[in-house]
């Protein structure tokens, strides 16, 4: 019987402090522990798990890593709250519970030959982690397009995965930009917001372009507002949702917008979808 | 197979159902000063109060307040083996189309959900057709038969005297046997007389279902009729098709226990995010959120039907009398107003 109610035993294997002083982001590499669930255990980039830290709590978290790497997966965790607390007080070699996966993915089947462009925020870059590392997988890399990346953080010491960039920048046809909030000492790359800098910065006029967007909600509007207003249209905006969500099967009525239940019919909408649903998020 | 007992005689009756079924009837229960009518397991059948609807509803049978998922280190709970059958007895319309509405929820292809599964499969219910309106109620409304039970194998009538039941399944007419027959003519004649009665006291109400969305959402309405709302969430759990849900452990000696329990969109910590963030922050959007849930949502994803079978216990129970009748005339009234300006506009 499969349980979708009670998690998978598993293995936390390896941990990475992502951030410094400002924000304490830390990524966590996880296996499942039985070789049965192991074997279902399918994800796509986009989708998420529900993680539970024993005796706390249960949270979601979206999948961070390419699903080529078949045999485990990485999320990175933000301390918010009492759930990522706890995580964060986790050591390597440490079991939790795991169900899942759980929602939509992005298209990836879909845009195979279009051009792609991923602005992240933050912690936002997470979920985009998943499918970047998948179209950059070297056996992947030369079915899509043009990939190119604005990666936007606060300041430079909240940036995460900065041990990924060298290797991004290094895939064919493929441009990645950093941007910070404000100027600082020994930066050498762009500041400002990446709504107001896209233009600039890539390359956006090249037909049949695909725009994934992660990050705080309000950048999330800045750069679908933008996207829009420069006549992109609105199904080939793709962002990732966060509501809280507890069940993951569409059920339990804390993720609803509107009659989407955003851990089942999403996370994954593009802005056609949205611009469909109740002003909730 | 129509039959009649002399409700003097339900208890022998009974008897006989308790050797094969747990059986469980509207009885009047205590709880401090409180007292309810609730299904509850029957010890003596004078206790069972068949003529006024029960306060809460029979959802806790698939859905209890409580549950017990399973050890989160060890798996999950099994019903115990050899455990009768469960026997729900007089239910009425409304009652039994809420468990219609929440089998579509919990029995979905994708998800299928075990624990209502097997609790559903080991209950039996027997209906009963409503003889006289309720203070609040309005099954008649959203296109249910107060009269009728659908989907049961029994349905029955009281008449104050007798009990009559309509066996609509030949395996439980061995149960029947012993009763005499029932005269088909008198019985259509009472529930005539019941019919009118309903139709006299009908409110007829215009609902279009799905509600739209967007123009729905974004009403002025909302505030009007959510403002003296002090969100206890009363309504919610005493409403029979209320499925909301979270869970909560408890940690023993040998493991950590999961139990998934109700939980309401009334509540303000509902929808709130680990990070802060609330999107449903006021109790408008909490209001709004239950009501276009029920009446939008709901049937936008199950072919049209509505999260609500009008049994009217959450205007009965709400201190601060929202009556969702009232919140219902004033979508109505809004969407053909709405209407109105825009084919003259």
């Amino acid at each position: 019987m499969d349980k979708y109610l009670l998690p998978h035993k598993a293995e936390v294997m390896k941990i990475t402090q992502e951030t410094g002083s400002n924000l304490n982001i830390k990524t966590f590499r996880i296996r499942l522990l039985e070789e049965e669930a192991r074997k279902k255990f399918n994800f796509y980039p986009g989708q998420f798990v529900e993680l539970t830290v024993f005796g706390v709590g249960e949270a979601p978290f979206g999948f961070a890593s390419s699903p080529t790497r078949d045999d485990y997966f990485d999320v990175s965790v933000k301390e918010t709250g009492l759930v990522t607390e706890a995580m964060h007080n986790l050591e390597e070699g440490d079991e939790i519970g795991v169900r899942g996966p759980f929602g939509n993915h992005f298209p990836y089947e879909e845009i195979r030959g279009k051009n792609l462009v991923f602005l992240a925020g933050g912690i936002g870059l997470a979920p985009l982690r998943s499918l970047i590392e998948y179209v950059l997988d070297e056996e992947k890399r030369e079915e899509y397009g043009r990939v190119q990346m604005l990666l936007a953080f606060r300041s430079p010491e909240d940036m995460l995965y900065k041990y990924d960039f060298p290797r991004w920048e290094k895939s064919p046809d493929t441009l990645v930009k950093y941007t910070i909030d404000e100027e600082c000492e020994g930066w050498v790359h762009c500041v400002g917001y990446p709504h107001d800098l896209l233009h600039d910065e890539l390359d956006l006029n090249q037909p049949d372009t695909v725009f994934f967007t992660c990050g705080p909600p309000i950048m999330i509007k800045a750069i679908t507002d933008e996207l829009k207003s420069s006549g992109i249209d609105p199904s080939s905006i793709v962002t990732t949702l966060e509501m809280k969500m507890s069940c993951g099967l569409g059920k339990c009525g804390r993720c609803n917008i509107g009659s989407y239940y955003v851990c089942k019919d999403g996370p994954v909408f593009d802005l056609k979808q949205m611009e469909k649903m109740p002003p909730e998020f | 197979m129509l039959k009649v007992l002399a409700k003097s005689e339900l208890g022998q009756f009974l008897d006989k159902l308790k050797q094969e079924f747990r059986v469980v009837a509207p009885v009047r229960r205590q709880y401090g000063k409180k007292e309810r009518v609730e299904y509850h397991p029957v010890e003596n059948s004078e206790e069972i109060i068949l003529d006024s609807q029960p306060d809460t509803p029979p959802k806790k049978f698939f859905l209890p307040q409580n549950e017990r998922l399973g050890d989160e280190l060890e798996g999950e709970t099994d019903l115990e083996e050899g455990e009768k059958e469960t026997l729900i007895f007089g239910v009425r319309s409304c009652d039994l189309k809420a468990v219609e509405i929440l089998k579509p929820v919990f029995l979905d292809d994708d998800f299928t959900d075990t624990y209502f599964q097997k609790k559903l499969e080991k209950t039996v219910m027997f209906g009963l057709g409503c003889s006289s309106r309720q203070e609040n109620c309005f099954c008649d409304s959203l296109e249910i038969n107060p009269l009728e039970g659908k989907n049961v194998p029994v349905n029955m009538y009281d008449d104050g005297e007798k009990i009559w039941f309509a066996v609509r399944d030949k395996e439980l007419e061995k149960f029947f046997a012993d009763l005499p027959d029932g005269d088909a003519e008198e019985l259509e004649e009472k529930k005539g007389k019941w019919q009118e009665e309903f139709e006299k006291t009908a409110i007829t109400l215009d609902l279009p279902l799905p509600f739209p969305e967007l123009k729905t959402f974004e009403a002025p309405f909302w505030h009007k009729v959510s403002a003296n709302c002090l969100g206890c969430g009363v309504c919610t759990y005493y409403c029979p098709t209320c499925f909301c849900f979270g869970f909560f452990w408890e940690k023993h000696p040998e493991g950590i226990d999961r139990w998934r329990t109700w939980d309401s969109c009334m509540f303000p910590l509902f929808t709130k995010h680990g990070g802060g963030h609330n999107p449903r922050e006021t109790q408008k959007q909490r209001t709004r959120q239950r009501i276009m849930h029920k009446f939008s949502y709901h049937p936008q994803n199950f072919d049209g039907v509505p999260a609500c079978s009008g049994c009217g216990r959450c205007i009965s129970q709400c201190p601060v009398n929202i009556d969702l009748r009232v919140i219902l005339r004033t979508v109505e009234k809004y969407l053909k107003e709405e209407e109105g300006v825009k084919s003259s506009g």
